[in-house]
């Protein structure tokens, strides 16, 4: 019995030490305009963009499956801003992103 | 011995296949099938978890559990050592090849409960198989897997464009392809 329990103990220790370490060795860099655009949203989640939720349509900006504005319920200030923000951070790759308004 | 092996690799990737002799991992199976690209990572990906999982599981079993009279935890420690062979590959795709990790979607995280990944692993130690057996068994029975979601979809690519009956469309006329498949491969048990 305790030595099932130390076997346990110890065989989830190893295998929690492995992943832990390819975890930092498979690190991605989250692009993080995806955080930026995804917070200036308003973040109702209400699906109107025909994505799932504000991240939904954030990374769709972001990664190019989209380019064309389609978030009704934003404020025009947050839409330009949003916008704005897009054509000048350049990504991970230097390129920018032009939307649609 | 050569010769048995050679039986069992044919055996394990054709005759005695994961998914149409033995109906296991049909969820990836129907899932992953729509396009032979993502069909063939999903095999590669299948194929490196059950080889590594198979290596693993089997070193504990022998180097571990017997030692310490604890054969009853196999299910158990063999279900710990795939979750996180499964979480290694999902960092590795997700670094390596994202396009694939996204076509994979859910099915990627799924390997986990494949159940071809446990029956592996277990048929390994109650067959009683040596190294060598161990080995060409955990090779053979994945690439069988592979090779079988490869072909499958590969039809169904020729499917999407095929003039199938209304009520037939989608999973159902797949799942009749899987059934005459299934069919066809047991022709092959006279080869031995």
């Amino acid at each position: 019995m305790l030595s099932a329990i130390l076997m346990m103990l110890v065989l989830g220790a190893l295998l929690g030490a492995g992943l832990g370490i390819a975890a930092k060795v498979f690190h991605v860099e989250p692009d993080n305009r995806v955080d930026y655009v995804a917070t200036h949203l308003p973040g109702y989640n209400c699906g109107g963009c025909g994505y799932p939720g504000c991240s939904g349509f954030a990374d769709a900006l972001v990664s190019g499956d989209t380019d064309s504005w389609q978030c009704k319920p934003c404020k025009p200030e947050a839409k330009a801003d949003i916008i704005d923000y897009l054509k000048n951070t350049p990504g991970p790759d230097g390129k920018t992103i032009t939307v649609r308004p | 011995m050569f010769g048995e092996l050679v039986t069992l690799l044919i055996t394990s990737v054709l005759l005695n296949n994961a998914v149409l002799n033995q109906f296991l991992g049909l969820c990836p199976f129907m899932g992953v099938s729509r396009k032979k690209s993502s069909a063939l990572g999903m095999g590669m990906a299948v194929v490196f978890v059950i080889v590594a999982a198979g290596l693993v599981t089997y070193a504990l079993y022998y180097l571990v559990l017997v030692p310490l009279k604890l054969e009853f935890m196999d299910l158990v420690t063999f279900i710990l050592v795939i979750a996180s062979l499964v979480q290694l590959t999902e960092m590795f795709l997700k670094k390596s090849s994202p396009a694939l990790y996204k076509s994979l979607g859910v099915y990627l995280p799924l390997i986990t409960t494949n159940c071809v990944v446990l029956n592996v692993c277990l048929v390994n130690i109650s067959n009683g198989y040596d190294f060598a057996h161990m080995l060409v068994y955990t090779i053979g029975t994945p690439l069988g897997f592979a090779l079988v979601l490869y072909i499958f979809s590969a039809i169904r690519e020729r499917l999407e464009v095929a003039n199938v009956p209304e009520s037939f469309k989608g999973n159902p006329v797949a799942l009749v392809v899987a059934g005459l498949m299934a069919m066809a491969f047991s022709g092959l048990a006279g080869i031995i």
